[in-house]
């Protein structure tokens, strides 16, 4: 028996980083977890996943998960939570586990906590504390019955260290013929971005509506973000105006960051904006009204027309 | 399943929500649909409209006062709703029981519902009610179009990594993001003829469901503010800040 | 008098209020330097039923009665900055659709209404002269009829939604003799042969709303456009222009509320000689006459709206909520200007746009000192 199972998520090619922090969490909570990864042609990933404390990394390896489908990945994962006695089945907040694990859970006949941000002991169970309101208040949740479903945010929780011990690895068999066959994959768009990972870069740069079009975004948001060897993000109204890819929206439904340096251009800080990057260590805010909310939270404020500082900073770095 | 030109009934779940463009500053805060659950009304009607559904039905779960964002669904054009009546503090889970036994009832073709309620944010029952049906899901959808005589949908997926294509046979859940499309606003004479629709009332006795939630929200409180910073003149002290005080450069 | 809302107002009110802060709450600044009407919002009004409120269902409108049509106007007057938008709504409903919807036949109301209530048609009013304003009924554009049209002569001046109206009330006299007694009204569409109407013509305030002179040459109008009968136009004029003056200004009572809010919220934010300026008695005194001034206007327009709903005549009333909202609404203007200062004078803070837009109101529809002299003589003097 598994007391927690750590959903990993990975791009085929690697494990991504963020989904490795779900493991402090099942640390957090005690007892004995591993580590479940599925797709196609996985030998390279999983063997990247044995260092990390876990009793075992499962491996369910077939064709028929060679794209993550909701409908196949739940059912693969709640038969191996079953099977493994499972309490806790554990992921990172990110599109994929939103997707999956919700099912899993109904399969499973358990409640869900989403974007877990730090576990309490209360009364000798455990209570989850979460942000409801786009962030702008925290829950505390217990779950009743003895099995649950949780996402935990990477941004909340460190990245596990990996040490010398290994664990074993386990090939999940299971019926790939009866996995339902409900949802086909198509296609997926997949930039190739020199640029670092929104989620995982040490620096982001984000732009708002201000930029007016991808050229000047791409030219002064893109600019910084490449002087400082960071990622670019966006808020919605950026997106929606089409100067960013839908994929760089930061906030209450977009990506949650927490960089140690995120700069803000042009934004003015609405909540749902707010909520993705209020872990950031360092916030700079850069934007021509005083009274900007973002300069509320942010670690400098600089008052004044991004379209003439922001090539006077990248000069700046540029030069040293 | 539908063999004929068009889908024969959509089911739009939808949940009432304090405004969320209200602010925090806004003493008085008003309720309105869900701004997901709403894009999700404005999907299933132009689906109706370019001709592919007969019947849309909207549903929530409430106490009398959601009537209020009832009355605006029907408004924007929802042909009938159906109010389940129950005023308890519902988790994702619960809510998803719920309306499997009310689509068990219903029959849709397709169900639309936000990916998430920005109240509670999370995310949870559209994928729930997919994995109790059993039907195929298509979450976080910008675009979606139905192919085959509507025996299935081609649905574009925003993902963290970018989008992403899957065909899904239908009956199945669809939860919509928010570039799917631009909701329409309730107008008056709409507001007027949606008085006359009629709003159904069960109860989850009556649709022979019984639930409880088994997820408890102890307390709640304010995160702890990220103390105010300072403003900078210039880029030279901005740099100069950025280096020697916060060192991230 | 019972000002309480029932849940159908209520709901009605909150999604006027909805509609206007998320569909019409956009950049005024520049629309006003460039005098730039927009279009856009006219027809979203439109389409969301603003202008039909007080029709009914039957002609394309919501058949509301004048007390809910004009909180209505109030909540679109909070939300929605653009003035001169307001404007032209305002100009649209009370001088062209009122009269068309009295006054009209059954084929004149089907013809235009519904085009009217739902955004797709502009109407308008020319009754002022270059040598007619207050002294209105001294009017001299001619109609002779010749067969079955109307010939008609003259020229008409600050014809508000002129430079964009598809149909004009047009007040003429048929017998200048005859004075009151021989005037007449047409509805004129916009293609009417030998009618001319000017470029925009440039105004201090409400520049978002165009407005023109109109010159008729010869100008034929087909008979069945007379509206009402030859001899009839005072009569159609003074009775329409009770509705105008008792529900023009409902959204000039929005935009003193606003006023209001927003100077409450920079008198307790600027801090000047260590403490919020809100806590000196000179500024604080102005909020509070600005609260009155709300206050007070928004019961006059209540009253008299609610007075016409009992089919009661408000010749009076209507003429003193005119009189009583434009001078509050330019007073709280001059107000909001002060207690912001320097800033208040600045474009960017948007009361000196406000001001601008509020003193017209003493003009349009009647000056004030008409406005008294119409209480005066319902006093008996
Ligand atoms: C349900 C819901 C979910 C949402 N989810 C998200 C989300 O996940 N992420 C998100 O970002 N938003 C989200 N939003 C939208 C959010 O409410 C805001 O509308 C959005 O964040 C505003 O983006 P912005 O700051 O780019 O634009 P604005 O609010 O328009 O701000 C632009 C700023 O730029 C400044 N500026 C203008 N010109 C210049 C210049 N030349 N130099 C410097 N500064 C300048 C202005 O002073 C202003 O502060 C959501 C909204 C809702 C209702
Ligand atoms: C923004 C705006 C929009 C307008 N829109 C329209 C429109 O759409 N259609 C239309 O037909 N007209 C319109 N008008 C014209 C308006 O109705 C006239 O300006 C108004 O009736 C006054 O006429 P006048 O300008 O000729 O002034 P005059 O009548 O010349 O008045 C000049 C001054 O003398 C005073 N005065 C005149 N007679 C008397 C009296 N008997 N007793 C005491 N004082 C008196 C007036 O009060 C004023 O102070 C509009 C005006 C404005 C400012």
């Amino acid at each position: 028996m598994v007391e927690t199972l750590v959903l990993i998520e990975h791009d085929r090619r690697q494990v991504k980083r963020p989904s490795l922090h779900a493991i402090t969490l099942a640390q957090q909570l005690g007892g004995e977890y591993a580590l479940l990864v599925l797709g196609h042609g996985l030998d390279e990933i999983a063997a990247s996943l044995v260092s990390y404390g876990a009793a075992a990394v499962i491996v369910a390896d077939d064709p028929a998960l060679a794209e993550p489908l909701a409908d196949r990945y739940a059912t693969v994962i709640a038969e191996v939570a079953r099977k493994r006695g499972t309490k806790t089945l554990l992921g990172t907040s990110s599109t994929f586990s939103k997707d999956v694990l919700p099912r899993a859970a109904a399969l499973l006949d358990a409640p869900m906590v989403t974007d877990v941000l730090a576990i309490e002991e209360m009364d000798g169970s455990i209570a989850y504390r979460r942000p409801i309101n786009a962030g702008s208040m925290l829950a505390t949740v217990k779950v009743e019955g003895d099995r649950r479903v949780l996402t935990a945010r990477a941004t909340a929780f460190e990245a596990p260290a990996a040490n010398v011990a290994v664990c074993p690895t386990e090939r999940f068999l299971f019926d790939a013929a009866s996995l339902p066959n409900g949802v086909q994959f198509i296609s997926r768009e997949q930039r190739a971005s020199e640029r670092p990972d929104l989620t995982e870069s040490r620096v982001v740069v984000s732009g708002g509506r201000p930029l007016r079009d991808p050229e000047t975004f791409e030219r002064l948001v893109g600019g910084l973000a490449d002087a400082l060897g960071g990622a670019v993000g966006a808020t919605r109204a950026a997106v929606d105006a089409g100067m960013a890819p839908n994929d760089y929206q930061i906030g209450q439904t977009g990506k949650v960051v927490a960089p140690e340096l995120y700069i803000a251009l042009g934004i003015s800080g609405a909540i749902q904006h707010l909520a993705g990057i209020k872990d950031s260590r360092i916030i700079v805010a850069i934007n021509k009204d005083p009274d900007a909310p973002i300069f509320q939270i942010a670690t400098y404020g600089l008052v004044g027309d991004l379209h003439q500082i922001v090539p006077q900073l990248i000069e700046s770095i540029r030069r040293g | 399943m539908t063999q004929g030109q068009s889908v024969e009934k959509i089911l739009v779940p939808f949940k009432s929500v304090p405004d969320p463009y209200a602010g925090a500053a806004a003493s008085t805060s008003k309720s309105v649909i869900n701004p997901f659950d709403e894009i999700a009304i404005e999907e299933a009607l132009q689906i109706r409209e370019r001709g592919e559904a007969t019947e849309i039905v909207g549903v929530t779960i409430g106490a009398p006062a959601v009537d209020e964002q009832i009355r605006a669904a029907l408004a924007m054009g929802i042909d009938r709703a159906v109010r389940i009546d129950d005023a308890r503090a519902l988790d994702p889970y619960a809510v998803a029981r719920i309306l499997r036994a009310l689509v068990e009832k219903e029959s849709p073709q397709v169900v639309i519902m936000g990916k998430q309620a920005v109240d509670d944010d999370s995310n949870q029952v559209g994928q729930m009610l997919a994995g109790l049906l059993g039907w195929p899901q298509a979450t976080f959808v910008s675009k979606i179009e139905f192919l085959e005589n509507k025996t299935r949908a081609r649905c574009t997926r925003e993902t963290d990594g970018g989008l992403e294509i899957v065909a899904i046979n239908l009956p199945a859940i669809i939860t919509t993001d928010l570039r799917l499309n631009e909701p329409r606003y309730v107008s008056l004479p709409g507001l007027m003829k949606a008085r006359r629709k009629p709003i159904e009332t069960l109860t989850c006795e009556q649709l022979g469901v019984t639930v409880r939630p088994m997820t408890t929200t102890l307390s709640t409180s304010s995160p702890t503010r990220r103390a105010a910073g300072t403003r900078v003149g210039s880029v030279e002290e901005l740099m100069a800040k950025l280096k020697q005080e916060a060192k991230v450069l | 008098m019972d000002f309480a809302w029932s849940e159908q107002q209520r709901e009605l009110l909150d999604a006027v209020g909805r509609f206007a802060s998320k569909q019409l709450d956009y950049d005024v600044i520049a629309n006003d330097r460039d005098a730039v009407f927009n279009h856009d919002a006219w027809k979203k009004c439109g389409e969301f039923g603003i202008h039909g409120l007080p029709v009914p269902a039957e002609y394309g409108g919501l058949g509301m009665d004048p007390l809910t049509t004009v909180a209505a106007l109030e909540r679109l007057g909070y939300a929605c900055k653009d003035n001169g938008l307001l404007f032209s709504i305002n100009a649209h409903m009370w001088t062209a659709i009122i009269p068309v919807l009295s006054n009209g036949t059954e084929a004149q109301k089907k013809k235009y209404l519904p085009g009217l209530c739902n955004g797709t048609l502009i109407g308008g009013n020319a009754m002022s002269e270059p040598n007619s304003g207050s002294d209105a009924f001294s009017l001299s554009t001619t109609a002779v009829k010749k067969g079955s049209t109307y010939i008609l002569n003259g020229s008409k001046i600050f014809v508000t939604n002129g430079p964009i109206a598809d149909l004009l009330v047009v007040f003429v006299t048929m017998d200048k003799a005859r004075g009151a007694d021989g005037l007449c009204a047409f509805l004129v569409e916009k293609d009417s042969p030998g009618l001319d109407v000017s470029k925009k013509i440039e105004k201090m305030g409400v520049r978002t709303s165009p407005m023109a002179e109109v010159f008729f040459t010869d100008c034929a109008v087909p008979e069945e456009n007379l509206l009402g009968k030859e001899g009839a136009g005072s009569f159609m004029f003074t009775k329409s222009m009770t509705w105008e003056r008792g529900c023009i200004l409902a959204s000039a009572v929005g935009s003193m509320q606003r006023l209001l809010e927003t100077s409450i919220r920079y008198a307790k934010e600027r801090r000047q000689g260590g403490q919020s300026i809100g806590k000196f008695q000179r500024v604080a005194d102005k909020i509070v006459n600005m609260k009155l001034r709300v206050q007070s206007a928004r019961h006059m327009l209540y009253h008299c709206a609610w007075l016409r709903g009992q089919r009661e005549p408000v010749y009076m009333e209507a003429a003193m909520a005119k009189l009583h909202i434009s001078d509050c609404w330019v007073k709280c203007c001059e107000d909001a200007i002060q207690i912001r200062g320097g800033y208040g004078f600045m474009v960017e803070y948007e009361v000196e746009r406000e001001l601008r837009d509020a003193i017209g109101s003493k003009l349009y529809s009647g000056t004030s000192e008409i406005q008294r002299s119409i209480i005066a003589s319902w006093l008996g003097l």
